[in-house]
């Protein structure tokens, strides 16, 4: 055991383990985790949002914690506290913006609850069902910072960032449209109506619309604009016209544009410009004239069956309408008379010359020469007659046609609305004719004619009273004298069936005596009539005989 | 006076920790390898305190992200949270399973921040070259050993739920790093509780046993 004695021997080394000055690598664990715990740390501190207010009406389906502030459907934020204002009549959501989206924090950046909204014009927020209501963001274009904001009660139907143009459409009144209202362009959905809001003077309704990129181009400055909710049923001078969209369009209403394709300018409208929204297809289409004089008729007959817009025709072209139907008061004669103001479009009429470059230049560009233009056809017998447009409904319309018999007639064109000559209707004559006959027939005394008839009725009843009454007495007394007399005929028959018989065989038969005695009378004269012959051709051929007698024969 | 425990440092022997192999090491500087299996030996571990203090510490740092950023995201239909333990707790608590909590609380938060006070009071007792209750030390030293390997509770419930609960878009679970840091947490106490040489302990009482001869 040498080796245990060497151990107790040997001196006492340190029994501390050396301590070593240098570094052990040991250190760089916790040195990563400290700049790791930092990192996260300044990284959180960075990524600190704003955290921003939304006022709203009411806070339906919104949780601390659990909403979610989403743009583009991408979670900006979460919702950190909800609160009731300080008089209790809003509500404060607080909630906290993700750093990245801090910018979206605009002055004009819109916020709203977005959830399940059903309506006629469809379904949106579907997947919120699911998921739960969310505070929707519409960015805005400012610059501006802002942190605290008023919510929205319905969300937006167009965000600023979809490509598209907005309009103003200014109607009489909405009609069924509504947010969200579709806009059709050849019947296909192309944008919605946006907002609406009565004008400040309350005279109008203002519809703002959105119409998607790319079909906001065809929008120019002459786009038409009108109300295709439902279904336009118009009965005029033309019939009956239905005009109707999409069935959708029917239920929910909505707006069509059209650009009409007699419009020249092709200049696309700027945003924002201000089209009137009509309130049917035909309005809203029909031409819209630069110019429009307006005339006055003042006719001698009823008017009934003449209702404003029905259309004003020449030579049976439309050149105009019927803009008002009221009564004109002559105070020297004390006469009152249906007055008739109508439109004349000169454009339109000009355009129905079929070779334009011809009538181009005369076509009168002044009012003077309009009127100049117009005495001449005047002139000519021009003249304005009501006419009858459609049968069943009895609408009339305005129709100027050449009368070359008609009296001349001097327009006053100084006026404001030059009066032009009227010709009565042939509807008029037409009314007289059917007046005269009435009148005829009205003289024919149906009266006298009832009455006689009447008599003459009575008379009949009474002859044929008494011949029912000659009829019974036949009926009664003659018939059974007859019959008696029909037996004894009968009787009185047979019996001179009988004697002829006996005179038969009496008479006729072969044997019969009288037969015989009869035969040779016969043969008698016979010979009697042969003898008479031959004097009677002697007499013939000697006449002379009778006075000389018979001439001896000649040796 | 206790009879003088042999050690074998003080004998100039070290064993080797890989094939057992007691040789003996010469008491110059410099490393020492064994004999037999070729490696590295020494009568204690080398820089086993600032080896365990930086593990400590480092535990330390993970703790507090482990406790503030969430560990977790439910997401269900309606919302999505994201919960860290604490979260948890409280959440478990009020909906009135209280022990279940408590089981969360210990294992995810007591016992985490217990192993990290008894590890940093092991150290410095050792580098005080404190003698006094070193039993209770050693006792102290293997509890914390021992419960080590538990304290990973969280993790393995979290590791389930996310895998488990992937039902998309019903419900579904999602790691968050907090519980990474958790892990962190718990891995570098184990790492730090290994690298404590408990025969430092004793080492201590046996040099002053031998400054007091």
């Amino acid at each position: 055991m040498s080796e245990n004695e060497e151990i107790k021997n040997i001196p006492q080394a340190t029994t501390i383990p050396r301590k070593r000055a240098r570094f052990s690598v040991i250190w760089i664990i916790p040195i990563i985790a400290a700049l790791v715990g930092v990192g996260i740390a300044v990284q959180r501190f960075l990524n600190e949002g704003p955290t921003i207010t939304i006022t709203f009406k009411v806070a339906e389906g919104i949780e601390a914690g659990k909403t979610f502030v989403k743009y583009k459907d991408v979670n900006i934020g979460q919702v950190t506290g909800v609160s009731l204002s300080k008089d209790y009549s809003h509500v404060v959501v607080t909630a906290k913006i993700a750093k990245n989206a801090a910018n979206l924090m605009v002055k004009d950046a819109k916020f709203w609850i977005m959830q399940p909204r059903i309506s006629l014009s469809g379904v949106s927020g579907i997947s919120t069902l699911l998921s739960g209501n969310y505070i929707g963001l519409g960015v805005g274009n400012s610059t501006e910072e802002q942190r605290q904001f008023n919510g929205l009660d319905t969300p937006p139907i167009i965000t600023s960032t979809e490509p598209g143009r907005q309009f103003l459409l200014k109607a009489d009144n909405l009609g069924s449209l509504g947010f969200g209202s579709p806009l059709y362009y050849r019947q296909l959905n192309v944008g919605q109506v946006i907002g609406y809001d009565l004008a400040k003077d309350g005279q109008s309704v203002d519809i703002k619309v959105f119409i998607n990129a790319p079909y906001d181009k065809h929008v120019t400055k002459n786009t038409r604009f009108w109300q295709a909710s439902g279904i336009d049923v118009a009965l005029g001078a033309n019939g009956l016209v239905i005009h109707t969209q999409s069935l959708a369009s029917i239920l929910a209403g909505g707006i069509a544009f059209e650009t009409p394709p007699y419009t020249q300018t092709l200049e696309k409208a700027a945003e924002n410009t201000v089209f009137t929204l009509f309130d049917n297809q035909d309005t809203a289409t029909a031409k819209h004239e630069l110019r429009a004089d307006p005339y006055v008729l003042a006719f001698n007959e009823s008017v009934r069956g003449l209702s404003v817009g029905a259309p004003v025709t020449y030579l049976g072209l439309e050149i105009g309408e019927v803009k008002q139907v009221g009564l004109h008061f002559d105070a020297k004669a004390y006469t009152l008379r249906p007055q008739v103001l109508i439109l004349y479009y000169p454009e339109r009429f000009f355009s129905r010359f079929s070779d334009r470059q011809i009538i181009r230049p005369v076509q009168p560009s002044t009012l003077q020469e309009r009127h100049e233009h117009l005495q001449r056809l005047v002139d000519q017998g021009l003249r304005a007659q009501l006419r009858l447009g459609n049968i069943v409904t009895g609408q009339l319309y305005v129709a100027f046609d050449y009368f070359p018999n008609a009296p001349k007639v001097k327009v006053e064109w100084e006026k404001a609305t030059p009066q032009l000559p009227v010709m009565p209707s042939g509807l008029a004559e037409f009314q007289m004719k059917v007046t005269n006959i009435l009148e005829k027939i009205e003289k024919i005394p149906f009266d006298d004619i009832g009455k006689d008839a009447k008599k003459a009725i009575v008379t009949l009843d009474e002859t044929l009273k008494d011949a029912k009454k000659l009829l019974g007495r036949i009926d009664a007394e003659l018939v059974p004298e007859m019959k008696m007399t029909l037996e004894n005929l009968k009787r009185a028959v047979a019996a001179a069936e009988r004697a002829l018989v006996n005179a038969d065989k009496t008479l006729v038969g072969p044997d019969a005596p009288a037969n015989q005695e009869l035969r040779e009378a016969l043969q008698e004269i016979s010979s009697a009539a042969r003898a008479l012959k031959v004097f009677v051709e002697y007499m013939d051929s000697h006449p002379e005989a009778l006075i000389r007698g018979k001439k001896q024969e000649k040796p | 006076m206790t009879p003088r425990e042999l050690m074998a440092m003080q004998s100039g022997l070290a064993l080797c920790r890989h094939c057992e192999l007691l040789s003996r090491l010469p008491a110059t500087h410099g490393k020492n390898y064994c004999p037999r299996c070729g490696h590295e030996i020494s009568f204690r571990r080398n820089n086993v305190i600032q080896r365990t203090w930086a593990l400590i510490i480092a535990a330390a740092i993970c703790y507090i992200p482990a406790n503030i950023l969430p560990v977790m995201t439910s997401i269900t239909l309606t919302s999505a949270e994201e919960d860290t333990i604490i979260d948890g707790v409280i959440l478990l608590y009020l909906t009135g399973s209280w022990p279940l909590a408590l089981i969360v609380l210990i294992a995810s938060v007591v016992i985490p921040m217990a192993k990290l006070f008894a590890l940093a009071y092991l150290l410095i007792t050792v580098q005080r070259r404190s003698i006094k209750s070193n039993r209770e030390r050693a006792k102290l030293y293997r509890l914390v050993e021992l419960i080590g390997r538990w304290s990973m509770l969280d993790v393995f419930v979290i590791s389930f739920v996310v895998a488990l609960v992937q039902m998309k878009p019903l419900m579904a679970a999602e790691p968050k790093s907090g519980i990474v840091f958790f892990a962190a947490v718990v891995v570098l106490t184990i790492f730090a509780a290994q690298s404590f040489d408990p025969r430092l302990i004793w080492d201590s009482a046996d040099s002053m046993e031998n400054r007091n001869e």
